[in-house]
């Protein structure tokens, strides 16, 4: 039921694996980091260092034009030692190229340009170009580049600070928020400064109270009010937390941007801060590891490239075999195995003891799954026709509107993955279009070639019958000028034979 | 990854131990019959759905153990006379399963509810055994003769109240000269009454289909009670008459056949109420949960399509 602040939908799920005290654990430095040149979107970082160049913490190892993509920087000070492809975290296991720094174990930093705590007198995009070069992406799972998506939120009058975190079992935001609490209500004064943005409003779910409470104690700034939001799953997606605060919609196929708004994670908030105040590019990042697989779940401030395993081993794994998962229960990926690097939109790895999944079964139409669909679609409808890859009929039921938050997957009853199939059949949609659109282009270009040959050939007949015309009246005149000589002749033969006969 | 709420099997089994405060009352009034009816039935529904699956190739034990074919042959086996000759049932179950749901693929992709065609089929074929019901409590020895065909039913059996004011009515009786209420209909009603609402505690059915079946009863009744008090029958009449009660709780609610939409499937049990009460008083039937149903299952994918819900940002 819709209320002041909230959405429809949704689903509550308690924490599954709950900690007595949510702590930030200081990671050692790893011998070695991997770090990916591909980023979440955009084109790949081109590296501008050579294997066997020493390199600096912070240092930028690979640069960038493209405003989809941001530079990479070095997390530990040591040597370059591969420049190759590595397996990645991502759903395929797919490989990309990687630049491998062995850790010196000195972590020596470069010396980054900044504003300094007076942060007011920079303009602003001074400042966007220092979140630039800093590497920041968003934070919260979608790894999109921060600068560019501020740079393109100067006429908005909201900015909305996401700590929701409703990934139920992921609380490396919840830490955040306790432990830097100066540092995000910085880096949101920052944010205010660049959008030109008139408030912010940082949204906690209900069931964070410390870092709600925490929060509250540094924030001085009367343009930051910091609410609670109740605890339900998928209020960390951008439009749901915009309605549930603002109690408008973001159009479909729209963006935030369009009402005027901007949200940002908390995580980028205060990374943002270490960016233009602190002069420190994004190097490091809070993980969570959780899980049925571990002892102790927790929270850990590790450099980006370590291995899963790296901050794994430091949560008490019990000695089974596990399946890896990064980012949250619901919406993250499974990997291939812990030897992937963390990168910066891992928030969470989940370590879950290998179990049997369970047995599918027919969808009865129960309805459960639109009981809880957050944008109010009909996954039941949706599944039958994304199962019979009738996807133009499953588009008239708004496919493109499914988040694939995994809500109806949640309760269905049958084990039916139903956001797998609405993945599958927005893919299929994508490619049928595009071959749709290649063969209509070619059925243009055939239907014009046909339509220049018919016009040729008319132009011809047309041509040859004037030519014909033409001759008809050229013979028509030859054929009096003929007559004409005939005539003559006549005459003169006739005159001739009159002279002889005389 | 999963909610932990009841999966598709429980949801089975529980609409199953929901019906049995309803099979209780009816056995406590008419007796051993619809015991009979229930073994039969179930054992035939597995014998039939297992025969087709191995037809089909598909594994069986899965199908069976989903309970969903179980629960098509207790409704018809507890929507059929009690006293009907075994062979009823056999043939009615045997035709839900295979022509009700396996021909169309199985769980979840029949169009009609498989009970309800097993009914209307054995309804139009075998009108007498089907209106024929019990009158009094039937002992083990007297059901088992009964059901075999070993001794003939006259003195046991009647037609039902439903049947009755329709016959009196049509032969120019008056509303206030009849008898139109019976202790045995109501109970058993009542018994499916609070079945269905344990189910919509449970979560297992929404409320919308059975309120606004007993709305669509309600506005259609009472139009018609208004219309001529002598000539129609009251409202309550209607709700506690026949398979009301059954068909608001347990048939219309059936998730396969009925309209998935909020929206419409308020528009959906509506609908039925209207039907029933319609083809009850100007039908050729007695009752006619199952024809109103069959008519509503028609329209689902019309209703479904005009009324999705508001989707966000659109």
């Amino acid at each position: 039921m819709p209320n002041q602040l909230g959405f429809d939908g949704g689903v509550v799920i308690p924490n599954p694996y709950p900690v007595e005290k949510v702590e930030i654990i200081q990671a050692p430095l790893p011998n070695q980091v991997v770090l990916p040149l591909q980023q979440r979107v955009g084109d790949q970082a081109i590296p501008c260092v050579k294997v066997g160049d020493r390199v600096l913490t912070g240092q930028e190892i690979a640069t960038t034009k493209d405003s989809f993509c941001v530079p990479v920087h070095a997390s530990v000070s040591g040597t370059v030692i591969a420049i190759n492809e590595q397996v990645i975290p991502h759903k395929s296991g797919i490989k990309s190229t990687c630049i491998t720094i062995e850790s010196d174990g000195k972590d020596e930093w470069v010396k980054n340009p900044g504003c300094g705590p007076d942060f007011l007198h920079c303009d602003t995009s001074t400042m966007i170009e220092y979140i630039r070069i800093s590497g920041i992406v968003g934070l919260g799972g979608a790894g999109f580049p921060t600068h560019t998506k501020v740079a393109r939120a100067q006429d908005c009058h909201t900015l909305i600070i996401n700590g929701t975190e409703c990934e139920p079992g992921v609380m490396c935001d919840d830490a955040l928020m306790q432990y830097y609490p100066r540092e995000v209500i910085r880096g949101v004064e920052i944010l205010l400064h660049i959008c030109g943005a008139s408030r912010a409003i940082i949204a906690v779910e209900n069931d964070k109270q410390e870092a709600f409470n925490s929060l509250l104690m540094y924030n001085h700034n009367e343009r930051i009010s910091i609410v609670h939001i109740p605890t339900k799953y998928t209020s960390g997606a951008e439009k749901l937390l915009i309605k549930a605060l603002l109690g408008v919609e973001v159009p479909s196929g729209g963006f935030a941007p369009d009402l005027g708004v901007v949200c940002q994670n908390v995580a980028t908030t205060k990374a943002i801060f270490d960016a233009v105040v602190e002069s420190k590019p994004l190097v490091s990042r809070i993980v969570t590891v959780t899980g049925s697989g571990v002892e102790k779940p927790n929270n850990f401030e590790v450099r980006l490239g370590s291995s899963f395993d790296h901050v794994i081993a430091m949560s008490q794994p019990n000695k089974r075999s596990h399946d890896i998962r990064m980012g949250g229960m619901m919406m993250g990926v499974d990997v291939k195995d812990g030897k992937v690097p963390i990168c910066k939109i891992t928030n969470g790895i989940f370590v879950n003891d290998q179990s049997k999944s369970p047995v599918v079964q027919e969808c009865i139409r129960c309805g459960a799954c639109n009981q809880v669909c957050p944008v109010s679609l009909l996954p039941q409808q949706l599944y039958w026709y994304a199962k019979s890859e009738n996807t133009d009929k499953a588009m008239d039921y708004n496919l493109a509107d499914c988040i694939e938050c995994r809500c109806c997957d949640y309760v269905c009853p049958s084990h039916i993955p139903l956001a797998e199939y609405f993945s599958f059949a927005k893919a299929l949609h994508r490619k049928t279009t595009d071959d749709q659109y290649r063969t209509d282009i070619a059925r243009e270009r055939f239907e014009f070639r046909e339509y220049r040959l018919e016009r040729n050939k008319q132009e011809r007949t047309e041509m040859m019958a004037a030519k014909k015309e033409e001759l008809k009246k050229k013979m028509a005149n030859d054929k009096a000028q003929k007559d004409k000589v005939a005539a003559a002749m006549a005459r003169v033969k006739k005159s001739k034979k009159a002279s002889d006969d005389a | 990854m999963h909610s932990g709420a009841l999966n598709t099997n429980q949801i089975m089994r529980q609409v199953i131990y929901a019906l049995a405060l309803g099979i209780i009352a009816s056995y406590y009034f008419f007796g051993w019959g619809i015991v009979f009816q229930i073994v039969l039935g179930v054992a035939t529904a597995i014998v039939v759905e297992s025969a087709f699956l191995r037809i089909r190739k598909l594994p069986i034990k899965p199908a069976i153990s989903d309970g969903s074919a179980v629960l098509s042959a207790i409704l018809l086996a507890i929507s059929i006379p009690s006293i009907a000759p075994w062979w009823i049932v056999v043939v009615g179950v045997s035709f839900a399963i295979v022509f009700g749901k396996q021909l169309y693929g199985g769980l979840g992709n029949n169009p009609f509810n498989p009970a309800m065609l097993g009914y209307a089929f054995l309804l139009i074929s075998y009108p007498l055994q089907m209106t024929t019901w019990a009158s009094e409590f039937l002992s083990f020895s007297q059901g088992f003769d009964v059901f075999f065909n070993l001794s003939s039913i006259d003195g046991l059996s009647g037609a039902t109240r439903l049947d009755d004011v329709k016959t009196q009515l049509s032969l120019g009786y008056l509303v206030h000269e009849l008898q139109i209420y019976s202790i045995s209909q109501s109970l058993i009603s009542i018994g499916f009454l609070l079945g269905g609402l344990y189910l919509i505690a449970r979560g297992i059915i929404f409320w919308h289909i059975p309120v606004a079946f007993m709305l669509g009863i309600l506005t259609t009744s009472i139009l018609l009670f208004i219309s001529d008090s002598q000539l129609y029958v009251p409202p309550q009449f209607h709700l506690i008459s026949g398979g009301t009660m059954l068909g608001a709780f347990f048939i219309a609610t059936d998730p396969v056949s009925a309209s998935t939409t909020p929206k419409g499937r308020l528009v959906y049990g509506f609908l039925i109420g209207v039907l029933i009460v319609v083809i009850r008083v100007f039908g050729g039937y007695p009752d006619s949960v199952a024809f109103a149903v069959l008519l509503m299952n028609m329209t689902v994918p019309l209703i479904d399509t005009y009324t999705q819900p508001k989707v966000f940002g659109r």
